[in-house]
Parts: structure tokens; C-alpha cells; sequence
């Protein structure tokens, strides 16, 4: 547990530990005023807080400011900003060619399939894997295996499935008599962001499996042979006992999943990068299209502060609905 | 204007013997080095000459040395904006597209006005060939290599169809692709995943249709978008589509993949820059090279092209001696256009003063199609800023993929563009 | 499992299989591709193993790809992102959770921000303040923006462990005339190791996968990481898939093997982040 310098300290405070669990009736109490004096002491905390404060407040919540400030101006990233107030804002819900309403109904849909394909799946899984069947380990290691490759390399990979000509899908389908079936997967209107949602889905499968099937674990062995003695099947097990037990974890799953659709880039970027004709456009990829080929700097700010509010909001959201329940 | 930069080029061609003018003073002993970013990437057609060129001109000034880094065509474009947002970042030195990409560059002043430092070069580098990068009758950057929009064929497919000769007229073209249809080949590629190919096909109709003082006032902002005469060269353009004369699965692939399905032989024509010459050239079949032909001859000729000096060299204004790397992209440039011009992958800006009995064939080839044109107008996305340009290549990705017709194409861009 | 019917045990094992092979075979079809080249790619031998086993691809994946280098930059940046990481977090999650003081946990609340803040959305002003500092071309530059966006989770997977330390643990220490410092390094970082393991997971997932800051933070090539890397190599060999598939497999194998054999140390951990959290 602990390494050599250090385990007759932890030792010795163990012993006193096991001779009075409680603490309460501590003999001590004069030197717990001396611990309150170190642990409320200012400089102390402040050294303790400084580099996280000086990390966060510099890398994330500094840039927020400035892309909030960003926003409210017309800006070419180079020369004169113009003060444009709301404008940006009442451009981006109103105009058509920007086409941001598209770009989040594109992730709120991907969110409403993580949701409910996604975690439903996950949790399916999780739920089997978690009544020690055969090879449970086996299961568990390849299904989290997608989680740990790089999503560059996943989205290649797809780019392969897919290709029109050579890729396995349409290969698979002419083999199996389907050619009618075979399409231009990723430059179809009509397939892309399916095609697109696939791989994105698949990917993350594991991780909220790994997540869900760590809370079917801990329910006590006790609380599901009890439901069982009274005759209650598997499902209802999983209904009454584990899915309540649960559900701090679920909530989680959730805020994760929501915001990590919302938040989605890599895979859409190296896929499609939006296209085709924006059919699989979403925020993080519009946002980067005005900063960096439209040179709107102004606006791709808007698009950040837009993204930053959306996240915080559902994540908000999806807490309260939760504790609602409750 | 457009004539005289044909004269120009026609003569570099002609007296490939200038003399070379005196090499410009490098005015300086210390041991510098000066950084480079481009998009010569190690498989790109352009690589060795930048490899060549940064050898030269290290065996010239010992005590220079070039850190150069090339990076791929997407994530250069984001890399290179990025950098504006600080200008501090910026290389030395740095490939860009002259037109509007360079424009905002220099009107923001991150970009080094080269006016003295193309003094010493005068006599080898036409100043016609600078015109794309003169901002308010400055010189913002050094040209490397010069593309039109060429028509590739390959002559193996179309003998089997009985052309010896690319068509030159509309009807002749069609009835080429419908035979070349029957017998199972397919005419044309286009990526659509990148939407600059797309125009590469569609510019040439435009320009044929409308003619190329037109177009050119409307890629400048001097004319409007709304003219019934592009409506109907986009409906041509979408005719060739819905006949099935371009390989379906390229709206899904990128250029390369495209292009590699012509050089293989998959499809009989590849519509694409004068950059690609030498690998056409090298492709292994017998290859011709042409211009998309005239759609209406009363506003058009054959001779139109689309295209002009666009590849150059820009000089960061926040490096620490400009005066240094201007003259040193200078020497750059002129080699970068040597070897390029000799391997196949542009025509070159500077006037040749070396043997080139050893240029291509195809090269060759576009050289006297330039020669003789009667006209030009630079690519669409590049005589544009970025946010109109863009707004351009939405609607053309648009036209591709037959979400929208040539009325639609019009319109929007008139509400959008003017 | 027991009181299941035989079919419905064979169904879920059918169902379990046919999720397994849906996770393996784009692996074991990047495995065969990088392996062939074009002609038996695209026709003549499209899933079976390669005929010619042509090992010629990860040379030209790792020489001209320079993929080994790539490999070796992720690795670094993912490692002292982890150790900063777990530094940082320590410190503050020590802090939050031991320390007394107001407003402490609206500070928590604050930190717990950053779970859902875009790492996109703060580019440009992270790049501006990069440049002002110098620390853009250097590892840095990507090793301080990650473990900030890492800082979140792990002071969340951080709270939970150190919550479990009996807080006695701290006063017998204080009595034995522990300083503060004490206090924090001889006993609670001793024990926090478990958590040691679960952040590292987390912030690997985070830092081992980003591609955007990595392209427009870094320019010179021998400090490209992977994602990049391999972005930029597709662009080259579009045609040629082969040398891209190799590439492929030597960006994921490496830490596949090392998965395997660690996996049920991964998962604990990871599980244990989850309860925890």
C-alpha cells in the first residue's frame, strides 16, 4: 500500500484508528484544533488551489472570455474588429447559408441516437456481462477496445468501409446479391450522416458499457438473491433492483453522451468534414469552417460561445430531470 | 491585359536564353536561418523542385540556411489562418495563392511589400506575372509556376471509339462521351468531397458560355451573378451529370483518388490544373491535352482559358530581416520554377534561362495552348475573398450534387454574392 | 444465469458473438489490408488473409510516414500530460476535499465546468496566448492545453478516492507532528495510487485522440503527433492503401498489446473512476 519511508506513519495511524473507528471520544481533541489551524490556513490553500486555478482559468475559462468578446465583432482574425453587437447571434438563428439551426438539429439528433441506441445497447450489454456469465472478461476487453484507438485512426478506417468502389460495405453487398443496396455511402445526402453516426456510435459502446457494467457490479449480491428468493425474474431484477441502484451512473452516462454528441469533431471532420453539402454539418465543424476558410473570426466565436451554453445547458438539464425523478 | 500575359508567356518560351541578371546581394556574413512553410508535401508532384531549389540555394549562401516544413493542402489552409491571428507566428517565408488569399494578407500588412526586393529580378520574371499579387500597385509576393484549367484525354480510350483527335466542338464532345458510354468507358472524374474540382469543370462552361470578360467582372465584383446565360451553362453542366458522362463515386472521392482513376485508365477524360501534366504526361498511355470547347460563339472563343499565376511566395512583414528573405524567396521561387517547370508541374512565371529542349511534351503542349489564347480569367476561388469564395464553392458543391439547377445556382448567389 | 432456458442462454451468447465480431473485424480488416496491395484490396482477395504478406507497406509507413516518430511524440505528450494531470488535480482535489474553507464546493462546482466545455471552442485564444509565451513548436504546446482540459475529470475521479481516506489518518500524522506537506505526501498521495491509474486512463483517452490543436499548434514534423501524422499520410497515399492501413495498425497496435495485457487492470481502474466519480 504504501512504500517504506512512509508506512510506519500510516501504520501507527492505522493502530490509533482501530482502537477508536469513531474519533469522536479522541483523547486528541486539543491537537484537532492544531489540524483545523494547518488545513484553514490561507497560504496553504491558496498553494494547493494555484496551479489548477492558473491551468483552468488560463486554458479554459480565459478563451471563453475572449471568444465571448470575439463575438460581439465583425473580425477577419487580421486587421480592424468592428462592434456589431447581437448581430452575430441574430445571424447565426436567422440566416440560411450559414446554416447553423442545421448543424445542431445534425447533433442533437446524433445525441438523441446516443441516447437511445447508444446506451440502451451499452446498458443491454453491461446488464449481461454483469451476471458472471462465461467469458465475461473475454467480452468486456474486446468491447472496450474500440474506445482505445485513436479516433483518427477509426475514421480512416471507415473512410475505407465505405469508399464507393473498393470499400467492404458495397463489396459485401454485391457479393451477397445486394447490389441495388450498394450506395456512395459518405457523398449521398441522404446516407451521409447515418454513415457519418455509425462509427461515431460504435465507437463509444465500450466506454459506457465499461461505465454501466461497473455499476451492475456493485449491487450487493444480498439485494438481487433477496429479489430472487421472492420469485422475481431476470428482468424484473434488472427493472426494481439494479436500474435504481444505478442510476447516478446512468446519469452520468447520459450528461456524457449528450454532451459528447454536441461536442463532436474528429470523426465528422476526418469523414466528411461537414460535407456533403453540409448534410453532416455540426457545430464544432461549422465553427472551424468561419475561422479558419471563411476567415470570420467574429463569428466562429459565436459559434464557440453557442456550443459552450448548449453543453452547460443540457448538462444542467439532464441533472435536474434525473433528480426530478428522484 | 489577359493578352499581354499571353505575350508574355509566349515569349519566355520563345527566348529561352536571357541572360541571367546578377544574382541579388544576400547583404550579409552571420549564419541565419530563415523558415519556409508550403504545401510540397513528400508525395506531392512539386516536392523535388522544392528539394532542389532549397539545395541551390544553401550551396549559394553557406552561412543560410532554410528550415522548410510542408504540410497538406486542408490542414495548411487552417494552419496558415490560424497564423494570422497572430502574425508573430508566421514563417519567413510562406507558400500562399496569390488573388484574394494573398490580398487579405497584404492589406492587413503581415505581408512584406516586395516592390524593392523584385528590382534585381526584373529582367527574368515579367512583371505581368505579378498582377495577381499587386495590392493598391504594390508587389505582395513572387510567383512560382503559372496553371490554366486543361482538358486531359486519354488517347488510347478515345482511338478505341475513333477519335485520333480530342473534340473540339460541343456536339463533337457529346457524341465522344455517348460512344465512349456504349462501349462501357467512363468520360469524365470529378471529386466532389473537394469542391475546387468541381470547378475546374464548371469554369471552363461558364467562361465558354458568357465569355471570359465577363466572367472575370464577375469573379471581381465589377458585374452581377445574375445572368440567364450561366443558368443555362450550369444546366449544361448538370446535363453531362444526369447523362451519366462523370463517374458516379466521385462525388465521394477526394482529387487524388480521381485523379489515380484516370491515370489508370478508368475514365477517358480528367478535367483538372496545367500542374498535372507530368504525371499525365508519364501516365503510360498516349495523352492529349485540350480546353473544354465553346458553348456560345457569339460571346466565346476556344481560346479562353481559366487560370494565371497563382502558386507563390509571400514574405512575412513580422520576420526579423524582410529585406533578406524577400531577396531569398526571390532565388527561391526562380528555381522552384525551374524545376517545376522542367518536372511537368506548371508553367513557369520566371522567363527560362536554362535548356529546356527537356520539357514535356504535354507541358509543351499547354505551353503553346497559352501562346495562343485569347484570354484569361484567374480561378474562381482565388480572384475571391474567403467568406465570398466559400459562399461560391457551397453553391457549386450544391450544382454537383444536383441539389440545386442553374436558376437556383443564379439565384442564390445573386442574393448572397450580388 | 442458471435458472435461464438453454435457447434464451444461446441467444444472448449469439447476441454477445455477433458484438464482438462487429468490434473485431474492422481491426482484423486493417490488419489484412496493410498487408496487401492494391490489386488484392480492391478485387481479388478483399477479406481473406494476404496472399503475399508484403511487410514492404510498414517500411514505407514508418520511412516515408515517419509513423515511429509520431508514435514516440504521442507518447510523450500523453505521459507528461498524465503526470501534470495527476499533479494538479491532487494538489486541488486535496484542497477541495480536506481543507476548510468557504465556498469550496462552489469552487468544485466551477472545476466540474470543464466536463462539458468544447476543447475546440477555446482555440484561437489559446493559440494567441501559446505564441505570446513561445511555447508554440514545442511539446508544450499541447501538453498544457490538454491537462487543463483533463483537469475536470480528474478531480473528479480524485474526489471520490481521496473522500474514502479516513480523515483520522490526517490528525494521527498532524499529532506525529506531520506538517501540511506531510500530511499530503506521506500519506494521502501514498494512497491515492489506485486513482493514479484511473486518471491516467481518462486523460489518455482525451489527449491520445486530438487532432486539431495538434495540427495548428505544431509545425515542425519531428514534433507532429500521431493523429496528425496519420491525417497528413492519408492525404498522401489516397490511392495507395496498403502503406495506409500499415500506418494504421502501427499508430493502434502498440496500445492494443499493451491493452491486452493489462486490460483487467485498465478496466478496474476505469470502473473504479466510475463508481467513484
Amino acid at each position: 500500500m504504501a512504500d517504506c519511508a512512509v508506512s510506519p506513519k500510516v501504520k501507527a495511524a492505522l493502530l490509533r484508528l482501530s482502537r477508536d473507528p469513531g474519533g469522536t471520544a479522541s483523547p486528541y481533541t486539543g491537537r484537532k484544533i492544531t489540524m483545523h489551524k494547518i488545513y484553514s490556513n490561507k497560504l496553504h490553500i491558496l498553494i494547493f488551489l494555484l496551479p489548477a486555478l492558473i491551468l483552468f482559468c488560463g486554458v479554459l475559462i480565459a478563451p471563453i472570455g475572449a471568444s465571448l468578446y470575439y463575438s460581439f465583432f465583425d473580425w477577419k482574425g487580421i486587421g480592424a474588429k468592428t462592434f456589431i453587437g447581437l448581430a452575430n447571434y441574430k445571424e447565426l438563428f436567422t440566416s440560411n447559408s450559414i446554416g447553423f439551426m442545421k448543424a445542431l438539429r445534425n447533433s442533437l439528433l446524433l445525441a438523441l441516437l446516443s441516447v437511445f441506441l447508444q446506451l440502451p445497447l451499452a446498458l443491454g450489454l453491461a446488464l449481461t456481462l454483469g451476471k458472471n456469465i462465461k467469458g465475461e472478461r473475454m467480452f468486456l476487453s474486446v468491447y472496450f477496445m474500440p474506445v482505445l484507438i485513436s479516433t483518427v485512426v477509426i475514421g480512416q478506417l471507415w473512410l475505407k468501409i465505405y469508399n464507393p468502389d473498393y470499400g467492404i460495405l458495397n463489396v459485401f453487398l454485391r457479393k451477397i446479391g445486394l447490389e441495388s443496396w450498394t450506395r456512395i455511402w459518405l457523398g449521398d445526402k441522404n446516407t451521409a450522416l447515418g454513415a457519418v453516426f455509425v462509427p461515431t456510435l460504435w465507437q463509444y459502446v465500450g466506454y459506457h458499457m465499461l461505465l454501466l457494467y461497473a455499476g451492475v457490479k456493485s449491487v450487493p449480491m444480498e439485494l438481487r438473491e433477496a429479489a430472487m428468493l421472492d420469485g422475481a425474474t431476470d428482468a424484473q431484477v434488472n427493472r426494481y433492483i439494479v436500474l435504481p441502484y444505478i442510476k447516478p451512473i446512468l446519469r452520468i452516462s447520459v450528461i456524457f453522451a449528450v454532451t459528447g454528441s454536441l461536442k463532436s469533431f474528429d470523426l465528422i471532420y476526418v469523414l466528411t468534414n461537414g460535407g456533403p453539402r453540409h448534410a453532416t454539418e455540426v457545430p464544432s465543424t461549422l465553427m472551424i469552417n468561419m475561422l479558419f476558410l471563411r476567415n470570420r473570426y467574429g463569428m466562429g466565436s459565436t459559434i464557440a460561445v453557442m456550443l459552450i451554453i448548449l453543453c452547460f445547458g443540457f448538462a444542467l438539464l439532464i441533472s435536474a430531470m434525473f433528480r426530478e425523478e428522484e | 491585359m489577359k493578352k499581354v500575359l499571353a505575350i508574355a508567356l509566349a515569349l519566355c518560351m520563345v527566348f529561352t536564353l536571357v541572360p541571367a541578371a546578377f544574382a541579388a546581394d544576400l547583404p550579409t556574413d552571420e549564419d541565419i536561418t530563415l523558415t519556409m512553410w508550403c504545401i510540397a508535401t513528400e508525395s506531392d508532384a512539386n516536392r523535388p523542385a522544392y528539394e532542389k531549389a532549397v539545395a541551390e540555394f544553401e550551396a549559394a549562401h553557406p552561412n543560410i540556411k532554410i528550415e522548410w516544413e510542408a504540410f497538406e493542402n486542408q490542414s495548411y489552409k487552417t494552419k496558415i489562418k490560424a497564423a494570422m491571428s497572430d502574425p508573430n507566428t508566421l514563417p519567413d517565408i510562406f507558400f500562399t495563392w496569390s488573388g484574394a488569399f494573398l490580398g487579405d494578407f497584404a492589406e492587413a500588412g503581415t505581408a512584406y511589400c516586395v516592390d524593392e526586393a523584385y528590382k534585381p529580378f526584373a529582367a527574368e520574371l515579367p512583371e505581368v506575372m505579378l498582377q495577381n499579387s499587386t495590392y493598391n500597385g504594390h508587389h505582395y509576393a513572387i510567383p512560382l509556376t503559372y496553371n490554366i484549367v486543361a482538358l486531359f484525354a486519354n488517347m488510347d480510350k478515345l482511338a478505341e471509339v475513333g477519335w485520333d483527335h480530342v473534340p473540339e466542338t460541343f456536339e463533337d464532345l457529346t457524341a465522344c462521351c455517348d460512344a465512349l458510354k456504349a462501349k462501357g468507358i467512363i468520360p469524365f472524374g470529378c471529386a466532389g468531397k473537394e469542391t475546387w474540382c468541381v470547378t475546374e469543370y464548371l469554369e471552363p462552361i461558364i467562361e465558354k458560355t458568357i465569355g471570359y470578360e465577363e466572367l472575370g467582372k464577375i469573379f471581381a465584383g465589377e458585374a452581377t451573378w445574375n445572368n440567364p446565360a450561366i443558368a443555362t451553362a450550369v444546366d449544361t453542366f448538370q446535363d453531362m451529370i444526369n447523362k451519366e458522362y462523370f463517374d458516379p463515386a466521385g462525388i465521394a472521392l477526394g482529387n487524388d483518388e480521381v485523379k489515380a482513376n484516370f491515370l489508370a485508365g478508368k475514365t477517358a477524360f480528367y478535367q483538372n490544373g496545367s500542374w498535372n501534366c507530368g504525371e499525365v504526361n508519364d501516365a503510360g498511355f498516349n495523352a492529349a491535352v485540350a480546353l473544354f470547347p465553346v458553348m456560345d460563339p457569339a460571346k466565346a472563343t476556344y481560346g479562353q482559358v481559366i487560370g494565371g499565376p497563382a502558386d507563390s511566395l509571400a514574405v512575412s512583414a513580422y520576420c526579423k530581416n524582410p529585406e533578406l528573405a524577400a531577396a531569398a524567396a526571390f532565388e527561391l521561387g526562380k528555381d522552384i520554377c525551374h524545376y517545376g517547370y522542367l518536372a511537368g508541374s506548371g508553367l513557369p512565371a520566371w522567363t527560362p534561362d536554362y535548356d529546356t529542349s527537356a520539357v514535356k511534351p504535354i507541358v509543351a503542349a499547354v505551353a503553346d495552348i497559352v501562346a495562343a489564347s485569347d484570354g484569361m480569367v484567374l480561378f474562381g476561388d482565388t480572384a475571391m475573398s474567403a467568406d465570398p469564395a466559400n459562399t461560391y464553392l457551397d453553391y457549386v458543391s450544391q450544382v454537383y450534387g444536383c441539389d440545386i439547377d442553374g436558376a437556383g445556382f443564379v439565384e442564390g448567389l445573386t442574393a448572397d454574392l450580388g | 444465469m442458471n435458472n435461464m432456458s438453454k435457447g434464451a442462454r444461446i441467444a444472448i451468447y449469439i447476441g454477445l458473438i455477433f458484438w464482438m465480431l462487429v468490434n473485431l473485424f474492422p481491426v482484423y480488416w486493417m490488419f489484412t489490408f496493410s498487408l496487401k496491395d492494391n490489386a488484392e484490396i480492391f478485387g481479388e482477395n478483399v477479406v481473406g488473409l494476404p496472399r503475399h504478406w508484403l511487410w514492404s507497406n510498414y517500411t514505407s509507413a514508418l520511412k516515408t510516414g515517419h509513423i515511429g516518430v509520431y508514435f514516440l511524440n504521442s507518447t510523450i505528450v500523453a505521459v507528461t500530460t498524465i503526470l501534470i494531470t495527476l499533479a494538479v488535480a491532487l494538489m486541488a482535489t486535496f484542497a477541495l476535499t480536506r481543507l476548510i474553507w468557504k465556498r469550496r464546493k462552489t469552487l468544485n462546482k466551477f472545476f466540474m465546468l470543464g466536463l462539458t466545455i468544447p476543447i475546440h471552442a477555446s482555440i484561437v485564444p489559446v493559440y494567441v496566448t501559446l505564441s505570446r509565451l513561445h511555447l508554440l513548436n514545442t511539446y508544450w504546446a499541447l501538453i498544457i492545453p490538454y491537462s487543463a482540459f483533463s483537469l475536470s475529470m480528474a478531480i473528479l475521479v480524485c474526489t471520490g478516492f481521496m473522500n474514502e481516506i479516513p480523515r483520522e489518518l490526517d490528525e494521527s500524522a498532524c499529532i506525529d507532528g506531520c506538517s501540511i506537506w506531510g500530511i499530503f505526501f506521506r500519506i494521502i498521495v501514498p494512497l491515492m495510487k489506485p486513482a493514479v491509474a484511473t486518471v491516467g486512463i481518462y486523460t489518455f483517452l482525451q489527449c491520445w485522440n486530438e487532432l486539431m490543436f495538434a495540427n495548428i499548434f505544431i509545425s515542425k514534423s519531428s514534433l507532429k503527433t500521431l493523429p496528425v501524422g496519420i491525417q497528413a499520410l492519408s492525404g498522401q497515399y489516397t490511392t495507395e492503401w496498403g502503406p495506409i492501413g500499415a500506418a494504421l495498425c502501427l499508430a493502434t497496435f502498440p496500445t492494443l498489446i499493451l491493452y491486452i495485457f493489462l486490460s483487467r487492470k485498465i478496466q478496474e481502474s476505469f470502473i473504479a473512476g466510475a463508481v467513484k466519480g
